[in-house]
């Protein structure tokens, strides 16, 4: 303390003041550092909201069970219920099931609908209904106690009553007694609110837009008699430790036994590379703002070289120097995160509501309800900003602390030190550069492509260290060829650029950062959308689509009724009816559809993008059932590709067939894994529909009026069961595909705009801190006989310069940062692909704008220079 | 060179600073030997280029010979380290500049303080003793004005006042009236002769000025890094 009070206050004296004096340079680097931590802070509190609701979510339904009995890709049998509760290691079992259903105002939006078995789920889960109010008590109710266990036995005795939660009590205005209609592919039905769930456990679900019935209701609603989703086991204290085993050996083939945060982690595992790339992302407009923080420390540091050499003079120690300039970069990180509190608060507003529908479209269904300020997470945010600022200051502050002190004796005004030789520095560059191929080839570790975000930052700072180099090439050759075609402003410019070494190579590089994700990012956004496009215009061919309700969110475990199928076989008209299946399984911890369908039918009016594999060889043996194609996404994750075996218990069948092709697929939610709808119904005996699509004889004949017409023709046979599935046109759901591809890419754009505007700052920022050191050799040349004119073009003129050389290097970068999203970052971390095409429009019509803003960004210093008269500027110190 | 009873406070023998610029050598300075004691008021005279900056720089520390040897107050600076010279700044000299050497972002109460809170003394006492010399030095209604307020002569007060904040054996003055008019010139010569007369400070000036030379107890002249001439006026 004795030692920090007299620093803290030469900091103030030296440091602060130069701060203060300079207050919108300083400004402009705080609203950078402040932007770019707020941008970063802001995306992973809206991730992490939307992995909290769905934490929580989980936890709230998993309860105290030690584990659960499942059946991937449908329901467990009830009858397993009596064998386990006879194992002596099992203390208590409680079956659950849940599906997401609407009520008969569709615009509403889903509900959570949960089944349970009220006396058997007491140990399990925490759920309580609110006692009702006096009016609404029945006479015996005396107390409150028995109020809430006349509601729950009310569940149990009376069929088709629910206790809801709140905020759907609230959604719907409901009243104890009032009914509420839900609607199921099995039909509609009337259920009575019986009451309103307190806010705990159970109740805080999706937000609390749940509601909870008895478990013979729900089957008898959803037609699930004799089956459940789940099935929670408590052991007891005294269980062996290969009760699991014991357990698992009780089980029919099909049937498994999970730990209940299997299911919480394969669904963070999904999210996981979606907040990763999000993060880095985001991180990048902090590192843009690493570079205003290197720049203008290293100008404060060159510019007061004397004073410095007078503070070692006086008997400052070389150590005090580099911690005072150490100290400036603590003061950015710490003022400019503090200014990140409002611009975050106000940016995580609008990211939450993206980013939670951007999740629930393509991994897990979220419902935010509350903003999570996780302590970790603000000291992540902070420490994070205050590193990369203390990075960015550290070397300016080891250059002004070799200042030596007998500069104290100099007179004139010295120049810069003599500048590292630009060659070495760009040889550095080359090897980063490199580096990006052999680092790019690493596989990832568990999905996170560390390798491809080390490569990209390789990638960055080896264009940056090449850009002092390309600069001096330039001051070199160009001006002689500027004073030809632009006179003498035009030649001091270039010079000057020969000449200016580091110091302004600094903001180049942060253009050149800036500029490369620019270009990188167009470029990956039109491959991708141009590839789903295809997928979409090839594969996602159908005219109408039809399938249950709810079928996505439910996870395909409803199929179409009986009543339904029949129907639709009896449709008299021109078309194809290309019925599948549908289940939602997992490999590992890696989710997966597993879908059937005829192959032929589908070919007539579909193709598929194969990245692998000849179609002509591998369909005619997919539809003969000799093996299966899997999605890029699922080779990719799970390892599984061509040439090896594919294989996978569902119910009663177990399938052990080889790998025939991978192709594209971006479907949401997972991979995909294909197989012959005829082979799989004899082998299982499975023959029921999760949906149906309808083409239309012929390309000619899908006029919109033909699938309208088709589309009347389907609900006239379906008559009252239209309640219980989904309708969508072919054309509608291409749209909606393309929609959500686009929602999920807003984030990704708006992020980039502000890197850039970082940028813009860095290199404003830069230019008038440079003019205005130089304003002394500005107004000698005014001394000489040079006009004002002439020195506003050659600022003009080297704003120009750098900006030029920066967007350069920066489209270069660009390209080989595309190459490494799309063909190892996009892979390592979500397991697709896409073909690389590059939309040279956005890329032409881009690149004039970033220029013309960067020279604007010129304009401001070439008025501050001339505020003072020259007598004034040039008189001797 | 005349012998001293006591050790002399500065003792330099075949002192010698070469500067490497490029491929090429400069010879600051050559070769020299000559003692100072204390209570001198020393003055090094010579034309630019003669050595005289240079040979200060190596009294006050700021630079090393490249041989010989030079011992002040007991230190030897040849040998020190980087920290030992350092602390050597603090305490022992006080340097006086051409062009004052102001901090421009502090006051000038601030700037007086400057070295001693370097040395690590407390604030309050380094303060009282700032305002004792910055009376003493006429500069009191001064003390809240930044550098750029004030005129030439105020500027070189305030940067003695400085020199003398933590009672340092000698005060170096590299051409201490070079930027002021002739009044002001006179007066800081007057200043620094009093602080050898009155304080017995060892002062050590550089000046091509003549106004040094009713002052100084001995008159050094220097040309290409070699002493010429040696005159003691005492």
């Amino acid at each position: 303390m004795h030692r920090l009070t007299p620093f803290f206050r030469i900091w103030t004296w030296f440091s602060f003041r130069q701060l203060r004096d300079h207050f919108w340079r300083t400004m402009a680097v705080l609203v950078g550092i402040g932007l770019g931590a707020a941008v970063f802070t802001s995306v992973r509190l809206a991730v992490d909201a939307s992995l909290d609701s769905f934490t929580r979510s989980v936890d709230a339904l998993s309860g105290k069970s030690d584990w659960t009995v499942l059946c991937p890709g449908g329901r467990a049998p009830e009858s397993l219920i009596s064998k386990l509760i006879r194992h002596p290691a099992v203390q208590a079992v409680s079956p659950l099931s849940t599906i997401y259903v609407e009520t008969d105002n569709a615009t509403a939006g889903p509900i959570l609908l949960i089944g349970l078995d009220p006396l058997l789920d007491r140990s399990f889960r925490v759920w309580q209904p609110e006692p009702s109010d006096s009016a609404q008590q029945s006479p015996h109710q005396t107390s409150e106690i028995g109020n809430r266990q006349s509601k729950w036995l009310e569940l149990v005795r009376e069929p088709f009553t629910l206790i809801v939660g709140e905020k759907l009590y609230a959604k719907f205005h409901l009243q104890t007694g009032q009914s509420l209609i839900l609607v199921h592919p099995q039909g509609k039905k009337s259920f009575r609110v019986l009451g309103k769930l307190a806010p705990q456990g159970l109740a805080l679900v999706e937000g609390g837009e749940i509601a909870l019935t008895d478990l013979a209701t729900f089957q008898e609603f959803t037609g699930t008699n004799g089956f459940v989703d789940r099935i929670d086991l408590m052991l007891k204290r005294s269980a062996p430790r290969d009760a699991a085993d014991q357990i698992r050996a009780l089980l029919p083939a099909g049937v498994t036994l999970e730990p209940p945060a299997e299911l919480k982690e394969s669904g963070r595992l999904m999210v996981r590379s979606y907040q990763l790339n999000l993060s880095v992302l985001s991180f990048v407009s902090l590192f843009v703002g690493m570079f205003l923080v290197y720049s203008l420390i290293s100008l404060h540091a060159t510019s007061r070289r004397h004073e410095l050499a007078i503070l070692r003079s006086l008997g400052a120690s070389s150590r005090l120097i580099f911690f005072l300039f150490l100290s400036e970069g603590a003061f950015f990180g710490c003022v400019g995160w503090l200014l990140a509190i409002p611009l975050g608060s106000f940016m995580v507003k609008h990211l939450l509501a993206h980013v939670s529908n951007t999740i629930s479209h393509l991994f897990v269904r979220v419902q935010v309800d509350r903003l999570l300020l996780d302590p970790w997470e603000i000291l992540l945010s902070f420490s994070t900003t205050l590193f990369v600022s203390l990075l960015a200051a550290w070397q300016p502050a080891h250059e002004a602390m070799r200042v030596p002190p007998r500069e104290v004796l100099q007179t004139h005004e010295s120049g810069p030190a003599y500048p590292r030789p630009a060659r070495n520095l760009a040889l550095c560059g080359l090897l980063l550069i490199g580096l990006v191929w052999p680092l790019s080839c690493l596989p990832g570790t568990n999905g996170v492509p560390l390798a491809g975000y080390a490569a990209t930052f390789l990638l960055f700072a080896g264009f940056s260290l090449i850009a002092p180099w390309l600069l001096q090439i330039i001051g070199v050759l160009v001006p002689p060829l500027l004073r030809a075609l632009a006179g003498e402003p035009a030649y001091l410019g270039g010079r000057y650029i020969r000449d200016a070494g580091t110091r302004i190579a600094i903001s180049v590089g942060a253009l050149i950062t800036a500029m490369a994700l620019f270009v990188a990012l167009v470029i990956m956004i039109h491959s991708f959308r141009k590839t789903v496009e295809a997928w979409v215009t090839q594969s996602i061919s159908g005219d109408l689509y039809l399938r249950p309700k709810m079928a996505a969110a439910n996870q395909y475990r409803d199929v179409l009724p009986p009543e339904v199928v029949s129907a639709l076989k009896g449709l008299q008209t021109t078309m194809d009816i290309i019925p599948y299946r549908r289940m939602v399984l997992h490999y590992g911890r890696t989710s997966y559809q597993f879908e059937v369908l005829d192959f032929d039918s589908f070919m007539k009016h579909a193709q598929m993008l194969f990245v692998e594999g000849d179609a002509q060889l591998v369909l005619p043996q997919l539809e003969e059932g000799k093996g299966v194609i899997v999605s890029e996404v699922f080779a990719n994750q799970t390892g599984i590709g061509i040439g090896k075996r594919f294989e996978a218990q569902i119910g009663q069948t177990r399938l052990d067939l080889p790998v025939l092709g991978i192709i594209r697929d971006y479907r949401t939610q997972g991979g995909v894994v294909y197989y012959s709808m005829k082979q799989f119904q004899e082998l299982s005996g499975d023959t029921a529909w999760s949906g149906v699509r309808f083409n239309l004889a012929g390309r000619e004949s899908s006029t919109e009026d033909a699938v309208n017409l088709l589309r009347s023709q389907v609900l006239r046979v379906l008559d009252q069961h239209q309640y219980g599935v989904e309708i969508t046109l072919g054309r509608d759901l291409r749209q909606t595909i393309l929609k959500i591809f686009d929602e999920t890419f807003a984030i990704t754009t708006v992020l980039l705009l502000i890197a850039l505007a970082v940028a813009t700052l860095g290199i404003t920022s830069t230019l008038t801190v440079l003019v205005l050191d130089r304003t002394r050799q500005f107004h000698t040349i005014l001394a000489c006989g040079g006009t004002r004119g002439q020195i506003r073009l050659m600022i003009f003129w080297e704003a120009l310069i750098m900006v030029f050389a920066g967007a350069l290097l920066g489209l270069l970068c660009g390209f080989f940062l595309s190459y490494l999203l799309v063909f190892v970052i996009n892979r390592q971390s979500f397991g697709w692909t896409f073909m690389y095409i590059v939309d040279w429009i956005p890329l032409l019509v881009a690149s004039p704008l970033i220029l013309a803003t960067a020279l604007l960004a010129a304009l401001p210093a070439s008025q501050i220079v001339f505020r003072l008269p020259p007598a004034m500027v040039l008189r001797e110190q | 060179m005349p012998d001293t009873v006591k050790r002399p406070l500065i003792e330099a023998r075949k002192l010698t600073k070469i500067y490497r610029l490029g491929t090429g050598e400069v010879v600051g300075i050559n070769s020299i030997d000559f003692n100072v004691s204390e209570r001198e008021l020393v003055v090094l005279k010579g034309n630019s280029g003669s050595g005289k900056s240079t040979l200060l720089a190596l009294l006050a520390g700021l630079d090393q010979p490249t041989h010989g040897d030079l011992i002040v107050a007991d230190q030897d600076l040849r040998k020190a380290t980087p920290g030992q010279l350092t602390q050597y700044r603090r305490e022992v000299v006080g340097m006086v500049f051409q062009s004052f050497n102001l901090l421009p972002t502090l006051t000038v109460l601030e700037n007086v303080s400057l070295p001693s809170l370097l040395a690590g003394r407390r604030r309050p006492k380094v303060a009282a003793k700032a305002m004792e010399l910055l009376a003493w030095l006429h500069l009191t209604p001064r003390l809240h004005h930044l550098p750029a307020q004030l005129s030439g002569g105020e500027m070189q007060r305030t940067a003695i006042a400085r020199a003398l904040i933590n009672e340092p054996a000698i005060i170096l003055a590299d051409e201490p009236t070079g930027n002021l008019d002739s009044q002001n010139g006179k007066t800081v010569m007057e200043l620094l002769g009093n602080l050898n007369r009155e304080l017995g400070t060892t002062v050590i000036i550089a000046t091509h000025s003549d106004l040094a030379d009713p002052i100084a107890t001995t008159i050094i002249r220097l040309r290409d890094g070699s002493i010429t001439d040696w005159i003691c006026t005492a």
